[in-house]
């Protein structure tokens, strides 16, 4: 966009005044939650903090070292990059398959995108008490192993089995449930937005089916693609609420859970250990992480500039 | 609670400050007790959630009963499902931190960190009569730092009919009881239940049924040969697909066993009364079995504590409400222990009058205990308890070198022991 | 051929939508069945007598603080949404009609925290809102989410396509800066403030992390927590838990219906504006 068509002119004190009372309670809110937060993290990050947030016991760099050296971290690491790179295309592929089926729907289509849309509406908390509770839990009343007796399966518990690790299954299918309508209505939007015309003189050209998707539509979704891409990335790393449900049970925590992503370490970290040195440490590592990677991605595909 | 003893108005609070000054300066013999000036102190007790019907109930008449006996202290109890030990520790660091706390997993940390008050004072004379077990599970550097409100004794449970049914006699070696879970088993259905993870307890138990322990004087030992063994024998219930997984309620709750899903779960002597209600005479108790010959059986024997928050506001009057009810009010601590779950007593004169532990299989449970029992180290706290856990799930599912992983886990709980000592 | 493949079509979107709606309707059965036949390997379709009282324990059960748990998320969804949309579209304004020095470099600062992530910084949020008393209090639940630059930039680019020729008309009827946001460029952002809302609100009623870390204390619990307690409590009552969860999911999937227009609009614009 182009600069605001407002006149420069020299700058009068009730315009200072009027910037000033329209955005500081924003930039006062951001400076106190973000940046003290994040300095006064990053030295807690270096200090021994067992049960307290008062800096004062330096290490250096002590934190970092237990960190990067816990097994536990690292797995975690490894197990929310597998969980990465499986969800974000299987979501990928899912919303924007549906959004073609939706897009092509003529009747009653408000109802369509109304029914996978519902699913956002609820919380994780509340999704994974379904899944773990009704879906698949391992009694063979479980809708999954009920399902699975109908074709001659014996009941199997879903999250508990690692081998082959069943619980991926319960993971991904939640999140596609909560998730695909959201990315489902921004394709749809997109979709929209691509003219009629261009589709007739690639149908005057002889193009259909799969040639059309793929010389029209997917290039023309570029810019949603992009940012769906962008947008399940972040979700994705920051996956926690439906590991801890699913996996927590009440007095013996996720210590044995067979994933635990990297907010999940962390959580326990902080607020089981207390050690909140080192949950400032891990917190530092994943932002790095995660700001790395969106810096990469918006350098190449130019996504999240300031001025859109 | 709040709701039988409405806090005072501000007026009226101000008008007792009054008359409490003036009452005061008479000589009149009132104890200001909690140290907020002259005003009521509102003690702040917290409590994991007790599964057994009645307990939050009974915990709110103890708090009432208390402040009619000292009106100048009323007692707030909240009672908190879920993480627990997450809940309170987050808590503790915030002034809304309980005044008085429970905790399953007393560790020395604590103590060193001066979060808990010592409760030398609060035991008195009275010290003789708690056993010494549970003394030793609070002391740190020679002080008392906790009070014992209950034992728990943990065991096996099994349905005699089933296992009768099936020709098995209850298992006294873990080759018996592996034998036995595979035998009960079937495609639908699975003979024994050890926790939804499929660990539950039973590492630690199987280290400590080959000889092993956990933590022996600070250092931390659950690497050693024997316990490496033992807990790769566990995978062994894994591979034969015999445990329960996945119920909908964990192994301290007996559902999956009185529900008649599993033959055989590891459990705990509070769900005694849920179980005789639910199946009568047709159970029994177990010790976890040895490992191997040379191995010993052994139950766990666990608990809550009662600890004074060092940091709170009402120290004295926490500690007071901590003598008054866990030390002196004999009446509820048996109340307590046997009315809802079963649970030991830890004053020794009640143990000796909880009537209800001295029959049939509460019982025996008992006496096991008192032959096999064995305390988690008051260095075993949920960090140390996370390493060593994580490692044995590995184990169990076959991924990684036992003898490694729990090597691993023994490097990462020492650094974790040492700060606590520290 | 063609009515074939349509057909096909319609069958396909039929048997999908239904499966995303079975997870409703699994939740509302296990809502009102008792605990036995919930776990009897029998399927019920919908239990034979309506067990409405599981709802009624939900509320009588001391140890949940349900009915405190919903109002405490009614009022912190309730603050968050509205203040947090003004908070962004009066920055927003600022920063795309009020032409001040320096205001490049304070845009730049806020678009920066852009790139850090909300939830993984849950400790070192913690750690302020800690020290400054929050913890187990409804504002420290509150006031961490009431700053979001997202919303600021989105409003920015409304504010910038705002045609001069409506502010040049409140200028002459007296209007000043301030007047000229609350009266002209306010108002004109309706359909923005609603989407925005709708999103924050449901956001709000949703968040886990930040309430669990910050909320310990059964007095700051929002449905969430008291959900997720219930959930990984040690005694586990099955038809209560589902009861939980339809209160919790009931009134987002009304304000879904009545407001599905808004909620479309919030996303697309975040999903593609950005």
């Amino acid at each position: 966009m182009t600069t605001a068509p407002t006149v420069r002119r020299r700058t009068d004190p009730r315009a200072w005044a009027a910037f000033a009372l329209l955005t500081a309670p924003m930039l006062i809110g951001l400076g106190v939650f973000k940046y003290v937060a994040i300095l006064w993290s990053f030295l807690l990050s270096l200090s021994d903090a067992h049960g307290t947030i008062a800096l004062g016991h330096w290490v250096g760099l002590d934190n970092y070292r237990r960190l990067l050296g816990d097994p536990a971290f690292r797995t975690s690491l490894g197990q929310i990059l597998l969980f990465t790179a499986g969800i974000v295309p299987v979501t990928f592929a899912v919303s924007l398959g549906l959004a073609l089926l939706v897009h092509r729907v003529r009747r009653g289509r408000a109802v369509v995108r109304t029914a996978f849309l519902v699913p956002t509406a609820v919380s994780y908390v509340a999704a994974s008490l379904l899944w773990k509770m009704c879906l698949f839990n391992g009694l063979p009343a479980g809708v999954a192993n009920l399902v699975g007796g109908w074709f001659g399966m014996s009941p199997v518990p879903w999250l508990q089995t690692t081998d082959p690790p069943l619980y991926w299954i319960v993971l991904v299918s939640l999140r596609l449930w909560l998730q695909v309508g959201f990315y489902l209505v921004l394709f749809l939007a997109g979709l929209q937005n691509i003219p009629r015309d261009v589709y007739e003189a690639a149908a005057l050209d002889g193009a259909t089916g799969l040639r059309l998707l793929r010389r029209i539509t997917l290039p023309l979704l570029r810019g949603t693609s992009v940012a769906v891409l962008m947008l399940q990335f972040i979700a994705a790393f920051q996956a926690f609420d439906e590991f801890y449900n699913l996996f927590n049970s009440g007095l013996s925590g996720t210590a044995t859970a067979p994933v635990q992503p990297p907010l999940v370490y962390l959580y326990t970290t902080a607020m089981g250990a207390q050690d909140y040195g080192l949950g400032s440490a891990g917190a530092f590592v994943l932002t790095a992480l995660i700001v790395g990677v969106t810096l990469v991605q918006g350098r190449v595909t130019g996504f999240g500039r300031a001025d859109g | 609670m709040s709701a039988h003893h409405p806090e005072p108005s501000r007026r009226a609070f101000l008008g007792g400050s009054l008359l409490f000054v003036a009452g005061a300066a008479v000589g009149c013999s009132t104890d200001p007790t909690g140290g907020s000036a002259g005003g009521r102190t509102t003690l702040d007790v917290w409590f994991h959630a007790y599964g057994e019907a009645g307990t939050q109930q009974a915990a709110t008449r103890y708090a009432e009963s208390f402040t009619k006996a000292n009106p100048d202290i009323a007692v707030k109890v909240t009672w908190v499902p879920g993480d627990y030990t997450g809940k309170l520790n987050a808590t503790l660091l915030t002034s809304a931190a309980p005044d008085v706390f429970e905790i399953g997993d007393f560790n020395v940390g604590l103590a060193r960190r001066g979060q808990i008050a010592a409760l030398d004072d609060v035991y008195g004379s009275d010290k003789a009569d708690f056993g010494a077990g549970d003394l030793d599970y609070v002391t740190v550097d020679g002080k008392l730092y906790g009070i014992k409100t209950l034992d728990d004794v943990m065991m096996l449970y099994y349905r005699k009919s089933v296992l009768a049914k099936a020709g098995i006699t209850p298992p006294t070696t873990f080759d018996g009881l592996a034998a036995a879970a595979k035998a009960l088993s079937s495609k639908a259905a699975k003979g024994l239940f050890v926790g939804n993870d499929g660990l539950g307890d039973s590492a630690l138990l199987a280290v400590r049924s080959n000889g092993g322990d956990l933590v022996t004087d600070g250092r931390v030992a659950f690497a050693s040969p024997q316990a490496v063994e033992a807990v790769a024998g566990l995978r062994r219930l894994h591979d034969d697909q015999s445990l329960l997984l996945g119920f909908t309620t964990d192994w301290w709750d007996p559902s999956a066993f009185t529900q008649g899903v599993v033959p055989m779960q590891w459990c705990g002597l509070w769900a005694m009364p849920a179980v005789t209600a639910a199946l009568g005479e047709d159970f029994g108790v177990l010790p976890w079995p040895a490992f191997k010959a040379g191995g010993s059986p052994v139950l766990r024997v666990g608990g809550w504590t009662s600890c004074v928050n060092a940091k709170g506001k009402h120290v004295d009057a926490a500690k007071k409400f901590v003598r008054w009810l866990w030390v002196e009010q004999t009446a509820l601590q048996k109340d307590w222990s046997e009315s809802y779950g079963f649970h030991i007593p830890p004053r020794t004169s009640v143990a000796a009058g909880a009537d209800k532990l001295t029959r049939g299989a509460a019982k025996e449970s008992v006496e096991l205990a008192a032959k096999y029992g064995r305390n988690n180290p008051n260095t075993w706290d949920s960090a140390v308890a996370a390493a060593f856990n994580a490692a044995a799930a590995k184990i169990v599912a076959g991924q990684g070198d036992p003898a490694r992983l729990l090597a691993d886990a023994a490097a990462q709980a020492q650094a974790d022991v040492d700060k606590q000592r520290a | 051929m063609n009515r074939l493949r349509s057909l096909t079509r319609g069958l396909t979107v039929g048997l999908l939508t239904a499966l995303f709606l079975a997870p409703f309707y699994l939740v509302l059965r296990g809502a009102l069945m008792d605990s036995r036949s919930l776990t009897s390997p029998h399927w019920a379709w919908w239990p034979s007598t309506t067990h409405w009282e599981n709802f009624t324990a939900l509320f009588t059960d001391p140890a949940l603080h349900f009915g405190q748990a919903l109002a405490n998320s009614l009022l912190i969804a309730g603050i968050t949404a509205p203040v947090s949309t003004l908070l962004a579209s009066a920055a927003g304004y600022a920063f795309a009609r009020i032409p001040v020095p320096g205001r490049g470099v304070l845009l730049t600062l806020v678009v920066a925290t852009l790139m850090i992530p909300g939830s993984v910084t849950f400790v070192p949020t913690f750690v302020v809102v800690g020290s400054l008393g929050g913890v187990n209090t409804l504002w420290g639940i509150i006031a961490p989410g009431l700053f979001n630059p997202f919303a600021v930039l989105l409003f920015r680019n409304f504010y910038l396509r705002l045609p001069a020729e409506l502010e040049e008309a409140g200028r002459l009827d007296g209007l000043g800066r301030l007047g000229l946001y609350r009266r002209i460029a306010l108002p004109s952002s309706g359909s923005m403030l609603a989407s925005l809302g709708a999103l924050a609100f449901i956001d709000s009623w949703n968040a886990f992390l930040w309430p669990l870390v910050i909320g310990q204390d059964p007095s700051a619990w929002t449905a969430q927590i008291a959900l997720s307690t219930f959930l990984t409590a040690q005694t586990i009552n099955l038809p209560g838990l589902f009861a939980g969860a339809v209160v919790t999911i009931a009134p987002l999937v009304a304000m879904f219906l009545i407001a599905q227009r808004y909620i479309v609009e919030g996303i697309t614009g975040s999903g593609l504006k950005g």
